[in-house]
């Protein structure tokens, strides 16, 4: 290939570099307990990631962010997931924890779309699934403009493909419109990236789930 | 292109009638005794699109606090509203004599199985949503986003109202492939299955080998699915607890022709009928190899083919 003639990055997966990236992935993710695994499909190569996060969710939220200047991605995201006593940008609240809710991420391969898709549900502890209102309501304000104007065109709730029950998914329809720079930009600098660190770096966040920067610099794309 | 001929096959597979039976729940707390209802079900629609008048009926009998979102179960087996009539009925009761007796609930929604269907809307989002993933499939979804707004309005319409007309004057865009590149990029098609937590198969297909040759629903089976298929002397294992459901053919006639008649072994007659069918945006059922199940009046026929299929539950059988 000649200097400045390149291959248009492809913003599409197959499914067996679907496979190397998550293997990849969950290596790292082993090494900062994360807690993402594998589930395989019994007799098959096929499979998909997962995990399981226990998230507390806190009453007073709202009032908090409506408070809140600074608008940081990160903050925002350990928000949601961790912080009790939370006091960022002076903002000094006192936390009921009102409830503890079960989130299950799972990450799979759409052969349709050719294109990695994420499902998740979200309970109560004893086991009430939450309503698509409910998910609506508990994910972060920031975010909650973000999932509405976002290349994605909404959240449903969908049959899962592989167990058969009902998640909720963010529609793959528009993976292009946001994988696609990415890539290029990776590909001008002459990196290669690990297309699954790349997409859910970007779509984890708007639904809870958050991608820890180290994914970031230390998985590597498979050869 | 479609064959002229395929045209009352598309309106065979479109106007098939499944005689349903619905009784409430005793679970469910009434005021006075419920009747059943009797309803024709279209196999090509969807249980929450055409049961308002169910719905209805067992209102008159029930108090407003004791009604949740209505949901349909059978023999205990909550009904996924979001699978076409047809393909539920082949899953669930094709074995058994009709009326297909269905449960009728309206309280404790089985959150963990089923997806709310909370208006029409929801379920005009599920059928645009597979015809999308199906031009993915065919077309790499450019015949699909091509056509205007009021096109796809047209398509759910058609399917709503049961106008089989405005459906496929949309619909065999979406049926049409350029010669030149062998049809088709990918068949989309679904294997549905109950005997295992994977509602269904789903694979990428192509309809041409690498060598050329037009592959048919035999060869996809034998790659994708070889427990269903066994050889010409071999006893027939299975009574299908497996259907097969294929979401639109490009070419019935070749496509499954050829192949059925390899297997049928004396059901020809029955198989080149049934082969002849073809699927619009509806699912067309295969029942075992050598015998077809679809619209509702092949039951006629069943009976004659019925001597060669081993009871319910025994599968260990030989059909022949």
């Amino acid at each position: 290939m000649m200097a400045g003639e390149r291959n248009p990055a492809s913003c599409y997966l197959d499914e067996r570099t679907f496979r190397l990236c998550c293997q990849l992935f969950l290596q790292h993710s082993e090494t900062i307990q994360d807690g993402w695994s594998w589930e395989q499909i019994k007799g098959t190569d096929e499979g998909f990631i997962k995990k399981t996060l226990l998230i507390p969710i806190k009453s007073s939220i709202s009032h908090q962010q409506l408070g809140c200047s600074i608008q940081d991605e990160n903050m925002a995201a350990d928000d949601i997931q961790a912080n009790v006593e939370d006091e960022t940008a002076g903002v000094q609240a006192v936390c009921e924890i009102h409830a503890v809710l079960r989130y299950e991420y799972h990450v799979l391969y759409s052969c349709s779309y050719q294109i990695p898709v994420l499902y998740f549900r979200a309970s109560t502890l004893d086991g009430r699934p939450l309503s698509l209102e409910e998910v609506w309501s508990y994910v972060h304000p920031n975010y909650r403009q973000r999932l509405q104007q976002g290349p994605w065109d909404t959240l449903t709730q969908q049959e899962h493909p592989l167990l058969g029950q009902a998640f909720f998914m963010l529609h793959p329809c528009r993976t292009e419109e946001f994988m696609k720079p990415a890539l290029e930009l990776a590909q001008a600098e002459n990196k290669k990236v690990n297309y699954i660190v790349t997409w859910l770096s970007v779509v984890g966040p708007v639904v809870g789930l958050d991608v820890p920067l180290s994914y970031s610099t230390e998985v590597s794309a498979p050869d | 292109m479609i064959m002229a001929d395929d045209k009352d096959v598309l309106r065979d597979v479109w106007f098939g009638r499944i005689p349903a039976c619905f009784t409430l729940s005793p679970e469910e707390t009434t005021e006075r005794e419920a009747e059943p209802y009797y309803l024709l079900l279209p196999r090509v629609s969807y249980l929450t699109l055409v049961t308002d008048k169910v719905k209805k009926h067992f209102l008159k009998v029930m108090k407003a606090e004791d009604v949740e979102e209505m949901w349909f179960e059978y023999e205990g087996t909550p009904l996924k509203w979001h699978y076409p009539i047809g393909v539920l009925f082949d899953l669930h009761a094709s074995n058994t004599a009709l009326p297909w007796n269905v449960t009728v609930r309206f309280k404790n929604f089985p959150e963990r199985d089923l997806l709310h269907c909370t208006s029409n809307s929801v379920i005009e989002a599920h059928f645009m949503s597979c015809i999308k993933e199906a031009d993915a499939l065919k077309h790499k979804g450019q015949v699909i986003n091509d056509m205007q707004k009021k096109d796809h309005k047209q398509l759910w319409m058609g399917l709503q109202n049961d106008k089989f007309d405005q459906f496929w004057a949309m619909n065999r865009k979406l049926m049409e492939y350029p010669t030149e590149e062998g049809g088709f990029r990918y068949i989309p098609f679904r294997i549905y299955q109950t005997m295992s937590d994977r509602p269904f198969i789903q694979k990428l297909f192509r309809p041409v080998s690498p060598e050329g040759h037009t592959l048919t629903l035999g060869d996809l089976l034998k790659e994708l699915f070889p427990a269903a298929v066994c050889a010409e002397d071999e006893p027939k294992r299975f009574q299908w607890p497996y259907r097969a459901t294929v979401i639109k053919q490009q070419n019935p006639v070749h496509f499954t022709r050829r192949r059925c008649s390899q297997n049928a072994k004396g059901d020809v007659g029955t198989v080149d009928q049934c082969c002849r069918r073809h699927t619009a945006e509806s699912d067309y059922s295969f029942r075992g190899i050598g015998e077809c199940f679809t619209p509702d009046r092949d039951r006629e026929t069943a009976g004659k083919t019925a001597k060669l299929t081993p009871p319910p539950g025994d599968f260990s059988a030989d059909c022949s």
